[in-house]
């Protein structure tokens, strides 16, 4: 790949622009915007001959941050002429984290190529030039990292210095002129190139990386033609990192990107860089696994095929996927994803940007479960039988032994249960159906039978993640964050490492990946602290803007009024909730939570507690055979045979997230969509349409027949659900309406919510890479 | 007032849709800021549903048995006359189905 001649490379640069026409300009951008791995982008810069770059427009618009609106009024866009609708996409020029960004008043004056462009003091010169449209070649720098400048891949000519400058690290300043296609900088590119491939493995037949390989890519556009190296490649044994991450340590080129990533966003130590010069290496040299929950993020900062996805290895190629823009639903962030699938199955999932969930990092539980959603999968209507075996039955059979069990009852011993990873329309048809039928007795799981779901902001992160950075001081309350919510522990830990945020928690001891304090874990330390007796209430009063997140765990608490109530009087002494901030955050478990809570799925005013005899449970897998009465007729409707299937009377087979178009919301209370990526398995239907034939045959209608009809009905119910991608704050009247303090509180701890981070709803638990994970991490946290 | 007691033998669930920030709004936000507290207080399991979304007209939804509905737009209402809408549907009671 490395060596083609070249009369040749102009020829075969046309023929690769007929054979991938999947690498035309897409809504979703392979890793991110700034470092896609399209030879797309890299083909532009040599077609484009001016030097002026286009870059492929990351996708729907997104509401602007503080930063990003830094980035838009320091440089002139240049216009989408040519590629008919190719945008600028900023993100790419915003400094580093921790950079100090200037004011509009500190804008200073360079040109790139001739084009002069005004940019806020504080730019590097690469990233003045990516203002302007020019993108410069880099393996090293990464926009959320650290700046390294040892790959010089970014040289480019300042005019009046000696040397070319590594701009991805040089300071621009006032009345630079730089340029950077210029024979020296070419000159530069096509050298460091041939170094780079001077000990680089011949491995592109075989390595996972190729078609989205920075370093083809790059020396496509930017390589010699030949090289003249002759003698022995040296090379690498290959690290163990876990079951997750595959290491091929001879392709590494040494950019320490991982190693960055490792100390700066996952703040683990583990990665780092030992030896000199032609014999580095990048490693744990204590032969440790990497235990980060943020571990496969690596695989996406690697430019070349050194990191690679251990499940994915040789599975498929980049250009045989089909990308679908998904959201994931593993945890309740809602990170945004990119599914890639071949055909029906789901080859890989890989993060899509947004700046304000997830930016562009995922968990491994969102990045790595995929392979469970091939197994245990539940795919055809079935009925058990007297002597306990499951049948399969057609749905018309199934459906009428439903609607003929739910007539056998009475409406006040029917119940319902919405599972974790429920959308929001399932759930609403859900309770549309069971309001019919005279049943008032329905309830998320992890919620509890009677949670107060009556105000928006007494249960979503009301700081939102991405203003989480901003935070100077954080209390955790029976929060495990990083188990609970990775993401969001990451944006701590920005606010952390830039901003030296202070953080406590009250509650089990965990590594946080940042210094913080433990103060306690229970109740006890929540109520010194609410009482004013405790040396941590002098922090908070001087916090200027504190945050207290309380763990949703905390709500299956037998002292939760209590809890709510110290928490109340923290917030209310801290000063948290403001007009212009709110730190006073809950921070959900599961996907579906919060989009059961703003449909209502709560008992009714009077839902009574009569025994159950008729339970419907969609896609809920957290109960345990004892806590369903043993007489009573369960139907089951999800997606996996995991625990409850054993139990159910009649099994529905409905559909995962990657299978349908769902609503969810997530913890800050942003709704998105999923979107349908492969077909679905077997005989299984859409959720909500399986109720909606159910209402049928039970003679209770629903009155929507088509997923709009259903959306029309969730917008009289709750019409924030419908704002797709756009955050609805909730207003802050809760303060001023809660719970009075009890006067006895049992004094007891903070309960762990989640025990096995890698397994924590049915697909994960089917899947065999979360089993070697646990298998080989379980043993080593806490 | 005796009706407020009664607001949960009579529905199932109130929802109040309204707008964070727009003024038609304003007057809602008065009457939950006023009267939450009391319904809440006297109608412990009744849900009482706030849920804003900007744009919004502000719109009281009182749900029934056998999940029949009935809507009242709060549009030009002040916080007073929210009070005597919400009493009306207290005193009309349950449709028929």
């Amino acid at each position: 790949m490395a060596t083609t001649s070249g009369r040749r490379s102009a020829k075969l640069l046309q023929r690769i622009a007929t054979l991938t026409p999947r690498l035309k300009p897409r809504p979703a951008v392979a890793a991110c915007d700034w470092n896609p791995k399209s030879l797309q982008f890299w083909r532009c810069l040599h077609h484009g001959g001016d030097g002026v770059l286009l870059v492929p427009d990351v996708g729907r618009e997104r509401k602007t941050s503080g930063s990003r609106q830094l980035a838009s009024e320091g440089g002139r866009l240049p216009s989408s002429s040519a590629s008919g609708g190719l945008r600028f996409a900023t993100s790419a020029a915003l400094p580093a984290v921790g950079a100090k960004v200037a004011k509009a008043e500190e804008m200073i004056e360079v040109s790139v190529d001739g084009q002069s462009v005004q940019i806020p003091k504080g730019m590097t010169v690469l990233q003045a030039c990516e203002l302007v449209g020019v993108s410069i070649p880099r393996f090293c720098y990464h926009s959320r990292l650290s700046i390294a400048g040892n790959c010089r891949m970014c040289l480019v000519e300042v005019e009046k210095t000696p040397k070319p400058v590594a701009s991805c690290a040089m300071p621009a300043l006032p009345g630079m002129k730089i340029k950077t296609d210029t024979p020296l900088c070419k000159k530069a590119r096509e050298g460091v190139m041939e170094f780079l491939l001077l000990n680089h493995p011949l491995d592109c037949p075989i390595c996972d990386q190729g078609g989205e390989c920075d370093l083809q890519d790059q020396s496509m556009v930017f390589g010699s033609d030949r090289g003249r190296f002759t003698e022995t490649k040296r090379t690498v044994l290959d690290k163990n990192l876990g079951p997750l991450v595959k290491t091929i340590m001879t392709r590494c080129i040494q950019c320490t990107r991982c190693v960055r990533f490792a100390k700066e966003i996952a703040g683990v130590e583990d990665l780092g860089v030992l030896g000199r010069g032609g014999s580095e290496e990048i490693g744990t040299y204590v032969e440790n696994l990497m235990t980060s929950e943020l571990s496969g993020n690596v695989i996406d900062v690697c430019p070349v095929g050194a990191l690679t996805s251990k499940p994915y290895a040789f599975t498929a190629r980049s250009w045989e996927l089909k990308s679908t823009e998904s959201i994931d639903v593993t945890d309740a962030v809602g990170s945004n994803i990119r599914v890639d699938s071949r055909g029906p199955e789901v080859m890989r999932i890989l993060p899509r940007l947004h700046e304000e969930v997830n930016e562009e990092w995922i968990s491994d539980k969102a990045r790595f479960s995929y392979d469970g959603l091939k197994r245990q999968r539940l795919s055809e209507p079935m009925i058990r039988r007297p002597d306990g075996r499951l049948e399969a039955v057609s749905w018309h059979d199934a459906l009428e032994a439903v609607a003929e069990a739910a007539h056998q009852v009475k409406p006040e011993e029917m119940a319902g249960i919405a599972g974790k990873l429920s959308d929001a329309e399932s759930m609403m048809a859900l309770k549309d159906f069971l309001n019919k039928m005279g049943c008032e007795r329905i309830w998320s799981e992890g919620d509890g039978k009677s949670a107060n779901v009556d105000m928006r902001s007494s249960f979503l992160l009301n700081t939102g993640i991405a203003s989480l950075e901003y935070a100077d001081l954080c209390l955790l309350v029976g929060t495990q964050l990083r188990w609970e919510a990775p993401l969001v522990n990451a944006r701590l830990r920005k606010a952390v490492r830039s901003s030296r945020a202070k953080v406590a928690s009250i509650g089990p001891p965990t590594d946080l990946n940042y210094p913080h304090q433990h103060l306690g874990t229970g109740t006890e330390t929540l109520i010194r602290i609410a009482e004013g007796r405790h040396p941590f209430c002098a922090e908070f009063g001087r916090a200027e803007r504190p945050a207290v997140i309380v763990g949703s765990g905390l709500l299956e608490h037998s002292d939760k009024s209590a809890v709510m109530a110290a928490v109340e009087m923290i917030v209310k002494h801290g000063n948290a909730v403001r007009d212009d901030w709110n730190g006073f955050n809950t921070i959900l478990l599961n996907a579906a939570q919060a989009g059961a809570r703003d449909l209502g799925l709560v008992q009714g005013a009077r839902a009574g507690n009569k025994e159950i005899k008729f339970l419907y449970l969609l896609g809920a897998d957290e109960l345990t055979p004892a806590d369903i009465p043993a007489d009573s007729f369960v139907v089951y409707q999800g997606h996996h045979g995991d625990r409850s299937a054993y139990r159910a009377d009649v099994i529905l087979p409905g559909t995962v997230y990657t299978e349908k178009e769902g609503t969810y919301e997530n913890t800050e209370g942003l709704t998105q969509q999923t979107s349908p990526a492969v077909p679905t398995v077997g005989d299984s239907r859409d959720d909500w349409k399986i109720i909606r034939a159910l209402s049928e045959i039970a003679g209770v209608r629903l009155p929507y027949d088509t997923a709009n009809g259903l959306r029309a009905r969730m917008l009289a119910v709750s019409p924030n659900l419908l704002r797709i991608d756009d955050l609805e704050p909730p207003s802050d009247f809760s303060f001023t309406l809660k719970n009075q303090f009890p006067s006895t509180v049992a004094l007891s701890s903070f309960p762990k919510a989640v025990e096995n981070f890698y397994m924590t709803d049915s697909i994960t638990r089917a899947s065999r890479t979360m089993a070697q994970c646990t298998a080989a991490f379980f043993g080593k946290r806490e | 007032m005796s009706w407020r007691s009664k607001l949960s033998h009579v529905f199932q669930e109130l929802r109040i849709h309204l707008c964070q920030t727009s003024p038609s709004s304003t007057p809602t936000r008065e009457f939950i800021t006023r009267n939450y507290m009391d319904l809440k207080a006297l109608n412990p399991t009744l849900p009482i549903l706030i849920r804003e979304c900007s744009g919004v007209q502000p719109r009281l939804w009182a749900r029934y048995d056998y999940g029949v509905e009935r809507s009242v737009p709060l549009d030009g209402l002040t916080a007073h006359e929210i009070d005597v809408k919400l009493e009306e549907l207290v005193r009309k009671g349950v449709p028929d189905r």
